[in-house]
């Protein structure tokens, strides 16, 4: 196809992809006091800021930031360098059951999270970690793993096994190979996987709500979310002003990242 | 004759182990309290009663169940459809193309966005004379579906809208795999003439493989396991046609208390999920042996 | 022990004191700490109210020196989950929000909840609570948790749109319908109503309405669902239905919104209600007001108007509920509800707290009055794996309206299972 009707493509569809964004936008701007929903498409006032002040105020944020940061930081960090490790030792060091290994980290993520909340929390609360920072920053790592080390061992079964047999023969260690070899070649891989995982902790809900209480070491969304219920509370177009301020670091993260995906990995050097 | 790796075995399990480890202690340890719990009657107080298979039994008997079951199918055709196709045809499109990073964008912002304001701005979009029927009267067309009443064209537009929201995941998973293509089997590809179609199904696709296998694995486990969208949607109704396995589950323990009942639910779901996964993943992996 | 009492209900805590020694044989929590000042680490499924009782905190403080730590729970499946589980660790909570009915007296019924009865006999001497809210807060003649909130189950109509079209608050069933009419006539649709989650007030007004004693009778399991005079009931319903009389059962509006903008002009919905209203910009007494709805039944010789209590409970095993129940004493003076009112402005239970939206100081003065007979709301007063049930099938009915009978079994099949486990 030539490379005109692509970006007509691609254009035509991003604005389309775009639409809801708008909305999003447009009504998270709108008073409450005015608010109505007959005019979806239409801006009528500014109050963005105006509802992202009261959202901040209504949920009294702060010191969820920064806790939820080093959640998003730290969790997908570890768990990227694990899962890769743990392809790295399926794919290049032929681990024997190597599939059957991947099938039990796999395992991790095939049932629904909700099942596993009160167990944990009993667990927690027996050995200390409930409502402790560490204890968030290990189930979020856990919890990232299986994603991390799926990608990573398909990634890595990409690349061509003489590769390491060629660094065996230079005399380098597994772990010299792992470190200075595989991790730089899988960079773009490794890239998506922590933003992606960086974005799910920082929008997590469920576990921050089960196994946190204090106001330092609950994640953002956990506070953000009992904002609007049937009870009083927030109106609809503060929740989404609310929803716009919190996605903001997230969406940043992925612009930010978007260059490491701009230059095509030449596997095939290696 | 001993195989080349088998001298790593040693250091290759102290790679693999802390992945397992993290993920038994505190995945798998919870799951078997669950497991046991689908074997018994509990209401969340006091100690739970052995009752054997009898939370199974009921589990089938219930033609809410069933309909749910259904649901769900429908969730993972729907999203081996839409989101895995879109994300594929996104990948190919911007692949290689200048600007193609940046055109990428629009598909991308969706999942950076928290669900506070996904769930909330669908029900907006597909309310009844929601954004969409106003748009849709700018265009004269007045006589709109109940979308988000009337079965099973809720679960189609609540699939539409998830996949809004994963297409952006799968295409960058996809152009990852794109991007380590090796460049040489292509160049060779062009030279003999290939481009299109044919360049797609004699390189791509077998090349993509490992990717695919990702994407289409992801797709399949979060297929089957879809809740939120719905429970911030419908609610699994009007009554219960548009609820999913999960929300069935999650309706049993945590809304009537019957934590038996919601278990037993859970582990017939991750028996499916994981019989699906390994077959799949199991297939995948011998083909990858051929190329 | 004694010696660190407040000069706050001598005999509270002495009887708390003791049922604790008794209570001993109750599983996992930890050992009371006795003390009775402090911070009191408070859990509560009302997210959205959690910088009222922050609020709060000033006053509690000056009075008992005790402040609240509140942790807000935003999905309420989830709170009841973890609040259950939460007993059997070292969290187990010194004071909690929760529901009554079914819900309180299986806590009640594993020893779980601290007893209430001298807070509640003190109060009852002091006037600061009714006889019959008492009884909501009774399980086997003892009682249990104090009252948080409390709503009644009223009719919201937008002013505005009464004084277009000329109608005057309707004081009988025959002038509601007629009003329901002339409404529906104008084009303007009369009542709001949604397909998930609340689809029972109308049931729930229209049963009572008819006979309080077949609305007791489906919550005891003595009255069927396909018994001819709730059948009659649903007809009804779907008459009102076919005319056109509710709001599109697919529109996702928030109800506030929706009544301001005029897309119904009537919503039948808790007095809390006023707190989104306002929220939504609208102005009480002038852009919105609220009547009691009239009895369906004219010969019925009081009104029955539907109640919802959420009550603040103390675990009976949690390390501060000495220091739970002193709060919870203290909670229901006039003193604490005036402030209350101040903070989060809703009906006081307390007939001489001041409630400060002069709207909701009314309704209360009138449904204490003996023209009217106060019931528990369908959502407390069904147990939980029928109410489920019959969530689901009203908004079924909602969505598609139809012959009732189909809904009436399904609800009535899963009646009978739980009836039958109960024996």
């Amino acid at each position: 196809m030539s490379r005109i009707l692509r970006t007509t493509v691609l254009i035509v569809f991003g604005v389309i992809w775009l639409l809801p964004v708008y909305l999003l936008l447009v009504n998270a701007a709108k008073s409450p006091l005015t608010f109505t929903s007959t005019t979806s498409w239409v801006p009528t006032d500014f109050s963005l800021f105006g509802n992202m002040a009261e959202a901040l105020q209504l949920s009294g944020l702060g010191d969820s930031v920064l806790s939820t940061l080093l959640y998003a930081l730290v969790s997908p960090a570890i768990a990227v360098l694990v899962g890769a490790a743990a392809g790295f030792a399926i794919v290049a060091l032929r681990l024997k059951h190597g599939f059957a290994w991947f099938v039990v980290i796999f395992g991790g993520t095939v049932f629904p999270l909700q099942m596993v909340l009160l167990p944990l929390f009993d667990g927690y609360s027996r050995v200390g970690l409930f409502d402790t920072q560490f204890g968030m920053i290990l189930i979020y790592t856990a919890i990232s793993i299986p994603f991390s080390a799926f990608v990573m061992r398909n990634f890595f079964t990409g690349v061509a096994h003489n590769v390491f047999e060629a660094a065996v023969l230079d005399g380098a260690t597994t772990w010299r190979i792992f470190i200075r070899l595989y991790l730089p070649m899988a960079s773009s891989a490794l890239v998506a996987i922590f933003i992606l995982q960086a974005t799910f902790v920082w929008n997590d809900l469920l576990l921050g709500l089960t196994l946190s209480q204090s106001d330092d070491v609950r994640p953002i969304v956990t506070t953000l979310a009992g904002m609007q219920s049937t009870y009083g509370g927030a109106q609809l177009s503060t929740v989404l002003a609310a929803g716009v301020l919190v996605s903001l670091p997230t969406v940043v993260l992925f612009l930010f990242t978007q260059k490491f995906f701009a230059r095509g990995l030449a596997l095939g050097q290696y | 004759m001993a195989s080349r790796g088998s001298q790593y075995q040693w250091s290759a399990r102290g790679f693999i182990a802390p992945g397992v480890i993290l993920v038994a202690v505190l995945l798998y340890l919870p799951l078997l309290w669950t497991t046991f719990l689908s074997f018994t009657e509990y209401n969340g107080l006091g100690d739970p009663d052995w009752i054997g298979l009898g939370n199974f039994a009921e589990m089938f008997e219930d033609p809410g169940f069933i309909g749910s079951l259904l649901n769900t199918l429908l969730w993972v055709v729907g999203t081996l459809l839409i989101p895995v196709g879109i994300g594929l045809a996104l990948a190919l499109l911007t692949w290689n193309l200048p600007g193609g990073v940046w055109l990428r964008v629009p598909f991308l912002i969706p999942y950076a966005l928290s669900g506070i304001g996904v769930g909330l701005i669908w029900s907006f979009i597909l309310s009844s004379n929601g954004a969409l029927d106003q748009a849709l009267g700018a265009f004269g067309i007045t006589e709109t579906p109940r979308w988000l009443v009337d079965a099973p064209l809720n679960t189609v537009v609540m699939i539409i809208a998830a996949a809004w929201q994963g297409v952006g995941v799968n295409a960058l998973l996809f152009t990852i795999g794109l991007n380590s293509i090796p460049k040489e089997p292509l160049e060779a590809a062009r030279v003999d003439g290939a481009t299109g179609g044919r360049l797609f199904t004699s390189i791509l696709w077998p090349m993509l493989r490992p990717l695919t296998a990702v994407v289409v694995g992801l797709s399949i486990v979060a297929s089957l396991k879809t809740f939120d969208i719905v429970l911030s949607m419908t609610k699994g109704g009007p009554g219960r046609v548009s609820e999913t396995l999960a929300l069935t589950m999650y309706k049993e323990t945590f809304v009537n208390s019957d934590y038996g009942l919601g278990s037993a639910i859970a582990v017939f779901l991750t028996i499916v999920t994981m019989i699906a996964a390994i077959l799949y993943l199991r297939e995948q992996l011998s083909k990858k042996h051929e190329i | 022990m004694n010696s660190r009492r407040t000069k706050f209900g001598a005999g509270a805590a002495a009887l708390a004191a003791s049922a604790m020694l008794l209570a001993a044989c109750s599983g996992g929590g930890a050992a009371d700490s006795g003390e009775t000042t402090g911070t009191l680490d408070f859990y509560t499924n009302k997210a959205a109210w959690e910088p009222d009782f922050d609020e709060l905190n000033g006053a509690s403080e000056a009075s008992v020196d005790i402040s609240l730590n509140t942790t807000g729970y935003s999905d309420a499946d989830q709170y009841d989950a973890f609040i259950k589980q939460s007993f059997r660790t070292s969290k187990s909570p010194g004071l909690f929000t929760w529901q009554t009915g079914s819900s309180l007296t299986e806590l009640v019924d594993e020893g779980l909840i601290a007893e209430t009865t001298d807070i509640w006999s003190n109060a009852v001497d002091e006037g600061w609570v009714t006889e019959d809210l008492r009884e909501t807060y009774t399980v086997d003649g003892k009682q249990y948790c104090v009252p948080m909130n409390i709503a009644y189950w009223v009719m919201y109509y937008n002013t505005k749109i009464f004084e277009e079209q000329g109608i005057e608050v309707p004081t009988t069933w025959e002038e509601l319908d007629a009003v329901a009419e002339k409404l529906t006539s104008a084009g303007v649709t009369p009542y709001y109503q949604t397909s998930t989650l609340f689809t029972f007030q109308w049931f729930q007004q229209m049963v009572a309405g008819t006979d309080p004693e077949l609305y007791e009778g489906l919550s005891t399991g003595e009255v069927k669902y396909t018994d001819p005079e709730i059948v009659d009931i649903m007809n009804l319903w779907l008459e009102q239905q076919e005319a056109g009389w509710f709001s599109d059962a697919g529109s996702t509006v928030d109800p506030a919104v929706g009544l301001k903008q005029g897309d119904y002009a009537m919503i039948n919905f808790g007095s809390f209600f006023n707190g989104s209203l306002d929220g939504a910009g609208m102005v009480s007494g002038e852009d919105y007001d609220m009547f009691v709805i009239p009895k369906t039944n004219a010969d019925l010789e009081r009104t029955p108007v539907a109640v919802e209590s959420g009550p603040l409970c103390v675990a009976e095993n949690s390390s501060q509920k000495a220091l739970g129940l002193a709060y919870s004493e203290w909670w229901m003076s006039d003193e604490a509800q005036t402030a209350w009112s101040e903070a989060r402005g809703d009906v006081a239970f307390n007939p001489k707290a001041t409630v400060a939206d002069p709207m909701l100081a009314e309704l209360g003065s009138t449904v204490a009055s003996d023209d009217y007979l106060v019931y528990d709301r369908y959502f407390e007063a069904t147990p939980t794996p029928i109410l489920t049930v019959a969530l689901e099938q009203f908004g079924a009915f909602i969505a598609n309206p139809g012959d009732p009978m189909p809904f009436l079994e399904t609800i009535q099949a899963e009646a009978d299972k739980y009836w039958a486990d109960q024996e």
